[in-house]
């Protein structure tokens, strides 16, 4: 039976394994090595040991990271699933210029993030032009210190953040929408139910598993955040990734470096589980 | 009443959206005076091309330019390469089996960067990789490869099924209907795959810091010179690194469907 099934496919074999090697070997050979690295002792070499734990877990900067990176991916999420949404639904109108305006509000989504990150900079900085407009509307007189620290800082990267992925949850909401029976939308339209109805009994309802899922994506690319606070702060606020870094590039210390990947590692993974449970009930539900 | 909340949450979004992209190009043109102080100017008032020709006649600029631009062209061919005969594979399989397998790429590009990044750049030390394009365009192709496979399993399924089985009672190998009527056939698609997976490598960050020293990439440039608050330089670079992404994804914007960025939605 095997030996049949590789004689009738030795061909197909033959043709998806480069990919499908290329794509594990460059994953699961470094996810291993680096399982190893976090579990070394980097004093005496010891294997296995939890001295890299214990020497992240102590470290405060190490606590913060952890914080901002938590507060960052549910304070983006809270904001971009809301933008989102409400864009989709402004694109459901029909309106002059609708193209156009899709156009515009995809425009982020091929900003490279480091860019936006330098962008940003201009805005938040304590001689930027957020303080200037506030200025000139007589709001502040003293400059605000946007990238000083504490929760405003963080506030200014989750702004950063969903200015750039606001457009990607849109586009999966609308993809949602989109799916929506018309004929039900005009049922209830004629029926009388309100604009607000309408949303709250209907689309919202369709929209569930269109949600969930923007929810777990982004939020699985909220936990990797790196170059948006690295760029945009410096080392004011640190988050999983660039503690990581840091512990690489500034301390040499591969074992705690990895120690910290793990960390974020495992949260992923979590993520992931629940999106393939999400997944599987999904195509039960279709 | 609603129509006026309608247009004011519109031109929010229009200002929201653009004011970002505005000061980029406005800072690389206009005098230090008019930024570096403590009301800096709103409008463009005095228009400089001095920043731009301090960046070209640097000479700084054309390494990292066609370092960017080389690691990204040999990551596409990589994953070129690798992706045809398994993207076509997998669009020849039973939904169950390749829907399975997409999941599996599709996984892949949720791992975090730093997990891959931080062994790899130990090893690539050892190797000789580090600082290379080489190296870099194999960390690359990790982003790359999932991206163009998506694109191109859509593109070949497109492939009406009866085109092959005609070929293939005309006696033609599987090989050659894939070179022969396949490919010719999906050559928009490859095209697509080809552009998107372009810009998977064009504005990678984690990898680059990683694995480069001395040659630097465009982005990590921008990010070099936002550390030294050079405002002005890190503004032009951000925008030659901008302006291709824009005029792509502009002109691709109807292949922008959440399925390619998100990955399969539905799994």
């Amino acid at each position: 039976m095997i030996i049949k099934a590789a004689k009738k496919y030795w061909l197909e074999v033959l043709l998806v394994t480069p990919l499908l090697a290329y794509l594990l070997g460059f994953t699961l050979w470094p996810i291993i090595h680096s399982t190893i690295y976090a579990f070394t002792n980097y004093i005496n070499g010891d294997f296995p040991s939890l001295v890299s734990f214990e020497a992240i877990i102590t470290n405060f900067q190490f606590k913060e990271a952890v914080f901002n990176t938590l507060f960052i991916t549910f304070f983006s999420l809270f904001f971009e699933l809301v933008l989102g949404l409400g864009l989709a639904l402004l694109l459901l109108e029909k309106f002059r210029g609708r193209k156009f305006f899709r156009a515009l509000m995809l425009l982020p989504l091929g900003i490279p993030t480091i860019v936006v990150a330098s962008n940003m900079r201009y805005i938040f900085d304590t001689n930027g032009f957020l303080n200037e407009i506030f200025y000139r509307l007589h709001l502040i007189e003293i400059p605000i210190n946007w990238l000083g620290g504490g929760i405003l800082t963080l506030f200014t990267v989750v702004i950063a953040d969903m200015w750039k992925v606001t457009p990607l949850v849109m586009l999966i909401l609308l993809a949602g929408i989109e799916s929506i029976p018309k004929e039900v939308l005009e049922a209830a339209q004629i029926d009388g139910a309100s604009y607000l109805r309408r949303l709250w009994y209907i689309i919202l309802p369709f929209l569930r598993p269109f949600i969930t899922m923007a929810l777990i994506i982004r939020g699985i690319d909220a936990f990797r955040i790196f170059e948006m606070p690295l760029a945009l702060t410096g080392r004011v606020v640190p988050v999983l990734g660039t503690f990581s870094y840091f512990e690489y590039r500034e301390y040499g210390n591969i074992y705690t470096s990895a120690a910290a990947a793990a960390i974020l590692m495992l949260m992923i993974m979590v993520a992931i589980t629940i999106y393939l449970k999400v997944v599987k009930q999904d195509e039960v539900a279709l | 009443m609603k129509k006026i909340i309608f247009v004011l949450l519109m031109i929010f979004a229009v200002i929201f959206v653009l004011t970002p992209i505005y000061l980029m190009v406005k800072i690389s043109l206009s005098p230090p005076a008019e930024i570096l102080t403590a009301h800096p100017s709103l409008g463009m008032h005095a228009i400089t091309l001095k920043h731009w020709k301090a960046v070209i006649a640097s000479g700084e600029l054309l390494p990292p330019l066609s370092k960017s631009v080389i690691v990204a062209l040999m990551s596409v061919i990589l994953s070129l390469l690798l992706a045809i005969p398994g993207a076509y594979v997998l669009s020849r399989l039973p939904y169950r089996i390749s829907s399975a397998l997409l999941l599996f790429i599709f996984l892949v590009r949720m791992i975090p960067q730093i997990e891959i990044a931080l062994p790899i750049s130990v090893s690539f030390i050892r190797l000789g990789l580090l600082d290379t394009d080489l190296g870099l365009a194999l960390a690359h192709t990790l982003n790359v490869l999932p991206i163009v496979t998506w694109v191109l399993v859509s593109s070949f399924k497109a492939v009406p099924a009866d085109l092959e089985d005609q070929a293939a009672i005309d006696g033609c190998g599987k090989i050659r209907t894939l070179v022969k009527i396949v490919l010719p056939l999906s050559l928009p698609g490859i095209v697509v795959a080809a552009i998107f997976g372009f810009l998977g490598s064009w504005d990678e960050f984690i990898y680059a810091i990683y694995l480069c020293l001395a040659n630097k990439t465009l982005p990590l440039e921008v990010y070099y010179y936002i550390n030294r608050a050079s405002f002005f330089i890190a503004s032009a670079y951000a925008t030659i690194i901008t302006i291709p992404v824009i005029i792509v994804t502009y002109v691709m914007q109807k292949y922008l469907k959440s399925e390619y960025l998100a990955g399969a939605v539905k799994g």
